[in-house]
């Protein structure tokens, strides 16, 4: 007896459980509509906001990783995208040639990092909550995915946290990216290594071995044998190695310069596996891992390391268009309580370029959006933003630069991170050789 | 003959083909793709039932063929052009010899040690592709967005993904029955009784296990090229994904092991539920349900295997005495 009537609560809860999931959808539009109004407060341009214009409300479409391995950086770049919509709702939306006001919502879903329902979801936001804009889930192979559905339906989709090349050579003509791409990650690096020191001719690359450490180190590779470097070694490891000193063995001692590096956790192993081994490389340039402010974490592994970042709250760049990198940093921090990383910041340009067209194309078609996207060519806060418009490489962001910070130490021997490269935004000269 | 008038059999069938059906005559997308996911796991699950349902052996590593198959046939459309229906086949049959050589080594083990060489065979396989350079290594295979224009442009290509599918878990239900109903399938079914009683009584047991291994194992070879297809380009983390073996797993659990309704049942219900916990926008206080759809959806998984361990067919079995001639 006791065993059925188990039995039956347990089929009931299913039941129950159904029913409310498929049951209430009427109550969305409540946090929607708060969010606006509390950013109205802290937004700069709040008293601009036009009396009584005829308004429209476009709807921004984009998957999240809200649960799963990205949701960090995912959470991040969500953040930065809907501070740009809370102000560019709160200034008064965007006026359009025929005197309507647009003004922006958001619908986005959970991902959960993982590829299996990008396409289920994608297809669900252009048809069913009739998106007009989409923006990428973060990392290239889901943008990939996404792609596919936001092309066959004819929606603009600017990437942000997509860094591939190659989705940018599939033969997309409404995909746009905000990052500068994975092949220019490392090769300011080398540029910084010649502007420091002209002899410097061995490097050693060392990377994870995933898509997007590996797409970064061959556009590197391929760069430095143009520019006259001898690599020495080129050696992948696998994603999650803690364990580097079999690949620190093979690095010649004479070598000069050491790049490569893949994400967090394993770019920070590798800098004190390097420091602890005693390596004597002149110059070390390591993926993702150094821009992070945990990175020093590791003490003086950590000195002389330097690392490409999207960007960096100390670059200081004369934006034409949207805010100053001060008052994004100032905004960002009392609405969310942190300090933007560059993934909030992306999530703030892929906005501003959006913004940027359809104020340029004066309408919501696509057809015009998608002209003056293109012509874009515009310094933001995030930096240059400028897309290339040939047939083979269609939307890979040609403007944007990466920074290269370094970590040194201040005048009491603490680390800091400071900008050496380009050097219009540099904040402190290279330290060289680190040893 | 007489095993194919089973209302047990046409039900299922019916069921499979009202739910992949739906969205062709609505011309509807969205229900496509909800169509498109949860057809693939009804026909993972379904698959994976031979190997674990019929056989006893519970396989962790289901994900593998489904990666492997997928990546042999972007690669063959990817460098040799080939039209999508031969790269279907061949990621099949590439998945099938897998299994076959694998079959006799690891089939050798039983209960844990098997499920455990199964994961270990996938992460082998896993390491392996992401070193293999005629698959691109760790940056995976990518598809140009006009590869779809020889089927129509990518919305017809996607239709097409779609129609596929449906035939695959028409076939993966039509197929599954035949194997429970023949001899080979009771050959299967004492060994997940007795495996040693099973071989005094005839069964050349190496053999039948290798063959049940082979047929689960060439299903979601074709459905990883259908959907790696469909998303234009194919990783290693994505294609071995061992998340998605353990969901194929509990989809089985969820409608009951060893029969033919249920992995279309627990995957249907699994995925549905899942899929609209994602997209409600019911509210939990202040918080979105969607927030909270890990935990609905962990919850409920226990509920299910603490109180109805057959799962739902079984369960339904047992209680109701007549539903015995009418489930299967």
């Amino acid at each position: 007896m006791k065993r059925s009537l188990f039995n039956l609560f347990a089929v009931l809860v299913i039941l129950s459980l159904a029913l409310a999931a498929c049951g209430a959808p009427a109550v969305e539009e409540a946090p929607a509509a708060e969010a606006p109004a509390a950013a109205a407060t802290e937004a700069p341009a709040a008293e601009e906001a036009p009396a009584a214009a005829v308004e429209k409300t476009a709807i921004v479409g984009f998957t999240a990783s809200l649960t799963g391995k990205l949701n960090v950086e995912s959470t991040r770049q969500n953040n930065g995208f809907k501070l740009w919509m809370d102000q560019v709702n709160a200034a008064g939306g965007v006026p359009l040639a025929d005197g309507t006001v647009v003004k922006f919502d958001s619908k986005f879903y959970d991902d959960e990092s993982n590829k299996d329902r990008v396409q289920e979801l994608y297809t669900k936001l252009v048809t069913e909550d009739n998106a007009d804009f989409l923006i990428s889930p973060y990392s290239s192979g889901l943008a990939d995915a996404s792609a596919v559905i936001a092309e066959q339906y004819g929606k603009i989709m600017v990437t942000t946290g997509a860094a591939s090349d190659s989705t940018y050579q599939k033969g997309y003509t409404l995909v746009y990216q905000a990052y500068t791409p994975a092949s220019a990650y490392l090769t300011g690096s080398l540029d910084l290594l010649a502007n420091a020191d002209a002899a410097a001719k061995k490097i050693a690359i060392v990377h994870e071995n995933d898509k997007f450490s590996t797409d970064v180190v061959t556009a590197l590779e391929a760069y430095a044998i143009e520019k006259g470097y001898e690599v020495v070694l080129n050696e992948g490891y696998d994603s999650g190695t803690t364990d580097f000193a079999p690949i620190i063995n093979k690095i010649p001692a004479d070598v000069d310069a050491i790049m490569g590096g893949g994400h967090f956790a394993d770019g920070q192993q590798f800098a004190k596996a390097l420091s602890d081994k005693g390596v004597a490389a002149k110059f070390i340039s390591l993926l993702v891992a150094p821009p992070e402010p945990t990175f020093a974490e590791i003490g003086d592994a950590a000195f002389g390391i330097v690392g490409p970042s999207q960007w960096e709250p100390l670059a200081a760049f004369a934006p034409d268009y949207g805010p100053t990198g001060a008052e994004f940093i100032e905004a960002y921090k009392a609405a969310f309580g942190e300090e933007p990383s560059y993934h909030a910041a992306g999530g703030y340009a892929a906005g501003l370029i959006l913004q940027k067209g359809i104020e340029t194309a004066g309408s919501l078609d696509v057809e015009a959006v998608k002209a003056a996207i293109d012509s874009e060519d515009m310094m933001t806060f995030f930096g240059h933003i400028k897309f290339d418009t040939s047939a083979e490489n269609h939307g890979l962001q040609v403007g944007h630069s990466m920074v290269y910070v370094q970590w040194q130490k201040d005048a009491s021997g603490a680390l800091v991170k400071q900008v050496v490269w380009p050097l219009e935004g540099k904040t402190a000269e290279t330290v060289y050789p680190i040893k | 003959m007489k095993q194919w008038l089973h209302p047990g059999f046409w039900l299922t069938l019916l069921i499979v083909l009202a739910l992949g059906l739906a969205p062709v005559f609505t011309r509807n997308a969205g229900l496509r793709e909800t169509g498109f996911t949860i057809l693939l796991a009804i026909s993972m699950a379904v698959s994976l039932n031979i190997i674990m349902g019929y056989t006893g052996y519970v396989s962790f590593g289901h994900v593998v063929f489904y990666g492997l198959g997928g990546y042999t046939g972007m690669y063959l459309i990817d460098t040799w052009g080939a039209p999508l229906p031969l790269a279907v086949l061949g990621g099949g049959a590439t998945s099938a010899l897998l299994a076959f050589g694998l079959g006799k080594a690891i089939l050798r083990l039983r209960g844990a040690y098997f499920a455990l060489a199964t994961i270990g065979v996938n992460e082998a396989v896993r390491t392996f592709v992401a070193n293999f350079k005629p698959f691109g290594g760790p940056t995976g295979i990518e598809l140009q967005f006009s590869v779809y224009k020889q089927y129509g442009g990518a919305a017809d290509a996607l239709w097409l993904t779609y129609y596929g599918v449906i035939a695959i878990s028409v076939f993966a239900v039509i197929f599954s029955y035949y194997i429970k109903t023949s001899k080979f399938g009771l050959g299967l079914m004492s060994i997940r009784e007795d495996e040693d009683a099973a071989e005094v009584m005839g069964v050349i047991t190496p053999d039948a296990k290798t063959m049940a291994f082979v047929f689960s194992a060439f299903l979601p070879g074709m459905l990883g090229v259908l959907f790696f297809f469909k998303n234009g380009n194919v990783e290693p983390a994505d294609a071995f994904r061992l998340g998605f073996s353990i969901e194929s797993l509990v989809m089985i659990m969820l409608g009951g092991q060893g029969t033919l309704l249920g992995p279309v049942i627990g995957a249907l219900g699994y995925q549905r539920l899942r899929g609209l916990l994602l997209t409600s926008d019911a509210m939990i206080g202040s918080l979105p349900l969607k927030d909270f759809q890990l935990v609905i959806a962990g919850l409920l998984m226990l509920v299910i295997i603490l109180f109805i361990p057959a799962g739902l067919v079984g369960w339904l079995r047992q209680k109701f005495a007549f539903l015995r001639r009418i489930l299967v």
